[in-house]
């Protein structure tokens, strides 16, 4: 019976999700684990010969390539931090009959539909050395604040942070607003029949029922932290010379230099990475989620 | 009217001025692109001394702002339409089978969400296959990219709805396109937005692959084009952002006036993902 119900279901329907997939998704990260332990280059792009866990033990010799180790995770742990509380925040203050909230909500919101090289680009204008920040510091008379931001390690990377930051803060407010919103009014009242106070409430009510919202927001943003490439590609380019360099943005270097297999043992390095954060930021989370 | 209370007049003013904050970018682009190259580049709020409305006529011209926008339709609309339906069917039969093979296969295809782009390897696959530098190539990875989240998002939405459906609409002799695309589709409409508004503003503003898989700039897209001309103008700022505002603008009244299906669409799409 259950058979001849199935027959409703062309397996054939699958195919061309399958083969488009295959090819162009799974195909390649199998290249990359062969070729890996290749000495592959473009020049013997058909024709790499076996060279064992070189390439891997020269990327660990290599201080830009754990530069870039260290790089990815602070880029991935400080805006996954500041995307999620400032966020947040902002969901809590909207959540509320606050003056024009659909009109800052769409403000908010923005800047995540827009390209990458948009914002790069305009955030330029804004960080250079007489750029936008310099001169409203310098008619704020704090001109002795006012610096290069791009052109020193420290300043470069809060400045990509930033900008990330920038980017997606509303987009993770609208998904903490559709979790505050799914909290029956109920609850908050009868906990106020408790005597519960504002905080109480927020404590036990708003806390526990919000982290799916968590969940998504954290794993969304600690994935997309990791693999980052064109915000930092498109402001600072990896510099000043490597010092903002992140993983994906070193692996595009070394296949740009030609180093296919030292490029692909980075990219198997950092899916290695993100399938392992991913995973685990998942089953921390959703042990902790209550039932509505 | 209720009377608002001290902190709620200060949480507003506060988001106010935040939203001001947010604002100010787009305000000095503008500003920007009217004025002459010297006021340009004083980065400020100041009015243009002369609106210079022959800026934009240079940036069209010299910009490829024009192509880039044929070029990255030529790529975002066959992605968003392709990739919904190829996923679409994979998970409409995938979730409706249920099956030892059909559960694998879901896995096989939920595996590519946390997939980080091979850039060599695609780069070799596209030598090797002969297709490197071609729409139909950035088309296929783009589309091969999409498939994990649009099978895994149809997989999840289609339980919710009775088979019974399916099953009255075969007796009254449908085939299986009819069924997919005149009963479940329709039925299907919100997880359908969702993809296709999450596909399309992926692909419109994606950087990377066009930059790695295009090779040549007359197939430059409006995020390169945009790039390759700062690249080029990085002195004149009042053609950067002359060109900034004609790719941006469009985008932001767009946005303005399909928000409610844009936030809710890319919402749904995290919560689900």
């Amino acid at each position: 019976m259950k058979n001849k119900k199935n027959s409703i279901y062309p397996l054939w329907a699958i195919a061309p999700a399958f083969i488009v997939y295959t090819i162009f998704a799974v195909v390649p990260i199998v290249i990359s684990l062969i070729f890996s332990f290749t000495d592959w280059n473009m020049e013997r792009l058909y024709a790499p010969e076996f060279a064992g866990i070189k390439n891997y033990i020269q990327l660990f010799q290599d201080p830009v390539f754990l530069k870039s180790i260290i790089n990815t995770f602070i880029f991935a742990i400080c805006t996954t931090i500041l995307k999620t509380g400032i966020g947040f925040l902002l969901a809590l203050a909207l959540v509320k009959k606050v003056a024009a909230r659909g009109i800052l909500r769409t403000i908010y919101y923005a800047p995540c539909v827009m390209s990458i090289t948009v914002v790069g680009v305009l955030f330029k204008s804004i960080l250079a050395n007489k750029g936008l920040l310099n001169n409203a510091l310098s008619l704020l008379e704090m001109g002795e604040l006012a610096k290069d931001w791009l052109a020193s390690y420290g300043t470069a990377m809060g400045s990509v942070i930033f900008v990330e930051t920038w980017m997606w803060a509303g987009f993770n407010m609208f998904i903490f607003l559709s979790g505050l919103q799914a909290i029956p009014a109920d609850y908050y009242e009868s906990a106020t029949l408790d005597g519960a106070n504002g905080w109480q409430k927020f404590r036990y009510v708003t806390l526990p029922l919000i982290i799916p919202s968590l969940t998504v927001v954290v794993t969304l943003s600690i994935a997309g932290g990791l693999k980052v490439f064109d915000i930092i590609y498109v402001i600072t380019n990896g510099g000043p010379g490597f010092d903002t360099q992140v993983l994906s943005t070193y692996t595009y270097q070394s296949f740009s230099l030609g180093f296919l297999g030292e490029s692909t043992a980075g990219s198997i390095i950092l899916a290695v990475i993100v399938t392992f954060i991913s995973f685990a930021m998942n089953r921390y989370f959703t042990k902790r989620e209550v039932e509505m | 009217m209720k009377k608002r209370t001290r902190g709620e007049i200060v949480l507003s003013i506060f988001l106010i001025a935040l939203a001001l904050l947010y604002i100010v970018p787009f305000v000095m682009m503008i500003l920007g692109s009217f004025k002459s190259q010297a006021e340009a580049a004083a980065f400020d709020l100041s009015l243009p001394s002369e609106w210079l409305f022959s800026n934009y006529l240079h940036v069209l011209e010299n910009g490829n702002i024009l192509s880039g926008y044929v070029n990255s339709l030529i790529i975002t609309v066959p992605v968003t339409i392709l990739s919904l339906l190829f996923g679409a069917l994979a998970g409409i039969v995938i979730s409706r089978r249920n099956t030892r093979v059909t559960s694998a296969l879901y896995y096989y295809f939920i595996f590519g969400l946390t997939l980080t782009l091979q850039i060599a390897s695609i780069f070799f696959l596209l030598k090797a296959l002969n297709i490197y530098g071609t729409f139909f190539s950035v088309i296929c990875i783009f589309i091969s990219l999409r498939i994990p989240f649009t099978v895994m998002t149809f997989c999840s939405f289609i339980k919710g709805v009775p088979r019974e459906i399916d099953e009255a609409a075969i007796i009254d002799g449908c085939n299986f396109w009819q069924m997919a695309f005149r009963v479940l589709f329709p039925v299907l409409k919100p997880i359908v937005v969702t993809n296709i508004v999450i596909t399309a503003i992926d692909v419109w503003n994606n950087f990377m692959i066009p930059l790695f898989y295009l090779g040549s700039s007359k197939k430059a897209t409006v995020a390169m084009s945009i790039y390759s001309f700062f690249g080029r103008y990085n002195r004149d700022w009042q053609y950067v952002f002359g060109a900034l505002t004609l790719v941006v603008l469009p985008m932001l009244i767009l946005f303005i006036v399909l928000q409610k299906y844009i936030v809710a669409g890319m919402t749904s799409g995290a919560v689900k993902g």
